[in-house]
C-alpha cells in the first residue's frame, strides 16, 4: 500500500498508532477503505461520527429522509437548524467538519431493489442503519450477491442487536428465514425508542467496521450480540449458516435481488 | 418544550409523561468532557435532561478528534466546555448548560456536585476517578463511573450507600503500572461504547426504572465483541462507604490530585 499518513494524520490518529492491532499499517488500511451506511438516523449518527473520527478514507451516507424534529432525541448527528434538510447533506456537513480528511459521498434517495447493486458494489464494507424489515432483507441480499461483507444493527425500544454477516458464514434470512408476520411489529413511527440505545448498538456496530478493514480481533461473525438497557445485561447467540438458505445455502434459488414490498408486505395480507 | 422532540421516547412505557417531565427536572454533571463526554453530553441533551453541567479545563488538541464526537476540526485551541455548550445548544436549544472551565479538585469536588441530581465520570486520571467516587458516596450523589483504555472498558453505577468503587478496587492503581492512554493507544468507538452506556445508566437512575450496574461492573471487550457483567458485593470494611467509614471528608486528597499523571480515556 502506498498510501502515507502526513503529519496531520500521524497527530490526528496518534492513539490509533499506538493501538498494536492497527499501527500505521492499520490506519492506512482505514484511509484506503471504502464504507456505505444505509440510514443516517439513529444507527447512522453512531456509526458515521465515529468512522469519520476514526479516519475512514471513503463514507458512503444514504438515506432518502428529512431530518425531523422527532428524530433529535436521538440523531446526533443532527442539528434543530438542520430540520427540514435531507440528513445526507446535514450529516455530511458534521463529518467533513470533524474530518477534512474524509471524503464523504451522498446518496439522496431510498435504496430499493432497482438501485442497490450498483450502489453496494462501490464500497468494501456495508453498514445497516436502517429501521425496516424490507431494507434488512435487500442489504443482506445485495451484500451477500456482491460478497461484501455487512454489519448489521437494530434497535427496538430498549433493546438491540448487532451481528456481521461474512458472505458465506450466514446472512439475514439464515438468522430470520421469515418476516414477521402482520401486526406483529407495530410501524416505525409509533415505536418508542430509549435515547442512548442506538449509541450503544452504533458505536459497536463502528467497531465492527473497523476490525473488519484493519483485520483486527474477533469480527461478531456467527454470533447476535443482544443488548437490553433497562436490564443492562448483553448476551451473545450463536448461529450458523443455513444449508436450506435460499440465498446462501448449499442450493440457492435466489440469485438476483426479488420484491422486497411483495416479500414483506405479502405477508401483511396472507 | 416540544412534546414532538421527545415523542419516541415519551411512548416508552419505562418513559412517559412523567419520565419525561422527571428527565426535564433533571440535572447532570458530567466531569471531563472527552472522550467519555461527548456521547454521555450528546444522549443526555437529546433525551431531555434539562440541566447539565459540564466541567473541564482543557482545550482541543488533534489528537482528540479520533475519538472526541463533540468536537471539529475548526475547534482546535478552544475551550471543550465552551465548543460543547454551543454544539448541545444547536442540538436542542431549550437546554440549560452550566459550562466550567476548571479543574476537578478535592477543594470544590463537594460543591459541585451537591448542585446536580447525578454526575457522570468522563475523567481519565485513576486518582480523580477516585476522587469523584469518594465526594459521590459524601454527597449521596449517583455516580456513573466509566473508564476506557485500547478496546476495553467498564462502567459501575454507584447509588448512595454504595457499594463502590473502593469496594471493588480500594485504592487507586500505581501510576507507573497503568499505561496511559498516549503510550497505549485507544480506539474511539470503544469509548463510545463505555459512554452511550453511561449515558442508558445516567437516564435509569433519574427515570428510577430498570436495573442500574449497582454492585455490577460492566467490562467491555471491543477487540474480542465480548461483554461481561460481574457482580461485586459491598465491602464491610470499605472505607467510604461501610457504616464506619475512614474517609470522612476529601481532605486526604493533595491539591494536585488531577495533574494528568496516569491517563485512561
Amino acid at each position: 500500500m502506498t498510501t502515507e499518513l502526513n503529519q496531520a494524520e500521524l497527530e490526528r490518529y496518534a492513539r490509533h498508532l499506538s493501538l498494536e492491532e492497527i499501527g500505521d499499517a492499520g490506519q492506512r488500511k482505514l484511509k484506503e477503505a471504502r464504507v456505505l451506511i444505509v440510514g443516517i438516523g439513529a444507527l447512522g449518527s453512531p456509526v458515521s461520527l465515529y468512522l469519520a473520527a476514526a479516519g475512514v478514507g471513503t463514507i458512503g451516507l444514504a438515506d432518502h429522509d428529512h431530518v425531523r424534529l422527532s428524530n433529535l432525541q436521538r440523531q446526533i448527528a443532527h442539528s434543530t437548524a438542520g430540520v427540514g434538510r435531507p440528513k445526507v447533506e446535514e450529516a455530511a456537513r458534521a463529518l467533513f467538519a470533524l474530518n477534512p480528511e474524509a471524503t464523504i459521498e451522498t446518496e439522496p434517495t431510498r435504496v430499493d431493489e432497482r438501485n442497490a447493486m450498483s450502489l453496494l458494489a462501490k464500497y468494501d464494507v456495508i453498514v445497516d442503519g436502517t429501521d425496516s424489515f424490507m431494507a434488512r432483507y435487500l442489504l443482506s441480499d445485495a451484500a451477500y450477491l456482491l460478497q461484501r461483507p455487512l454489519v448489521h444493527g437494530s434497535i427496538f425500544r430498549i433493546e438491540g442487536q448487532v451481528t456481521v454477516f461474512s458472505p458465506g458464514r450466514g446472512c439475514y434470512r439464515c438468522l430470520y428465514p421469515e418476516p414477521p408476520p402482520p401486526g406483529a411489529i407495530e410501524a416505525s413511527p409509533d415505536v418508542g425508542v430509549f435515547a442512548a440505545l442506538p449509541g450503544v448498538i452504533g458505536t459497536i456496530q463502528a467497531t465492527e467496521t473497523l476490525k473488519l478493514i484493519t483485520g483486527s480481533g474477533e469480527p461478531l461473525i456467527n454470533r447476535v450480540l443482544l443488548h437490553d438497557a433497562m436490564a443492562m445485561t448483553f448476551r451473545e447467540v450463536r448461529y450458523r449458516r443455513n444449508p436450506v438458505c435460499p440465498l446462501c445455502g448449499d442450493h440457492p434459488r435466489i440469485h438476483t435481488l426479488v420484491d422486497y414490498e411483495a416479500f414483506v408486505g405479502a405477508r401483511s395480507v396472507r | 418544550m416540544n412534546a414532538e422532540r421527545h415523542h419516541r421516547q415519551r411512548i416508552l412505557p419505562q418513559v412517559g409523561e412523567a419520565g419525561q417531565g422527571r428527565l426535564r427536572q433533571a440535572s447532570i454533571l458530567v466531569v471531563g468532557l472527552g472522550a467519555l463526554g461527548s456521547p454521555v453530553a450528546l444522549y443526555l441533551a437529546a433525551a431531555g435532561v434539562g440541566r447539565l453541567g459540564l466541567l473541564d479545563d482543557q482545550r482541543i488538541e488533534l489528537s482528540n478528534l479520533n475519538r472526541q464526537v463533540l468536537y471539529q476540526t475548526g475547534d482546535l485551541g478552544r475551550r471543550k466546555v465552551e465548543v460543547a455548550r454551543e454544539r448541545l445548544l444547536a442540538l436542542d436549544p431549550s437546554l440549560l448548560v452550566d459550562a466550567m472551565a476548571e479543574t476537578f479538585r478535592p477543594a470544590t469536588a463537594a460543591r459541585r456536585l451537591q448542585d446536580y441530581d447525578v454526575v457522570v465520570d468522563g475523567t481519565d486520571a485513576f486518582e480523580t476517578k477516585f476522587l469523584l467516587n469518594d465526594a459521590a458516596i459524601l454527597t449521596a450523589t449517583p455516580l456513573i463511573h466509566g473508564a476506557a483504555l485500547q478496546w476495553g472498558g467498564q462502567v459501575i453505577t454507584v447509588l448512595p450507600g454504595g457499594p463502590c468503587l473502593r469496594c471493588l478496587f480500594h485504592e487507586p492503581p500505581d501510576p507507573e503500572a497503568v499505561p496511559s492512554c498516549e503510550q497505549a493507544g485507544i480506539l474511539g468507538a470503544v469509548t463510545g461504547v463505555v459512554g452511550s452506556v453511561q449515558a442508558e445508566e445516567a437516564i435509569k437512575v433519574v427515570l428510577g426504572a430498570g436495573e442500574p450496574l449497582r454492585g455490577r461492573i460492566l467490562q467491555h471487550d471491543g477487540l474480542r465483541g465480548e461483554n461481561r457483567t460481574i457482580a461485586f458485593p459491598r465491602d464491610p470494611d470499605c472505607p467510604v462507604c461501610s457504616a464506619q467509614p475512614r474517609i470522612r471528608d476529601l481532605s486526604r486528597y493533595a491539591e494536585q490530585v488531577s495533574a494528568r499523571g496516569h491517563v485512561m480515556a
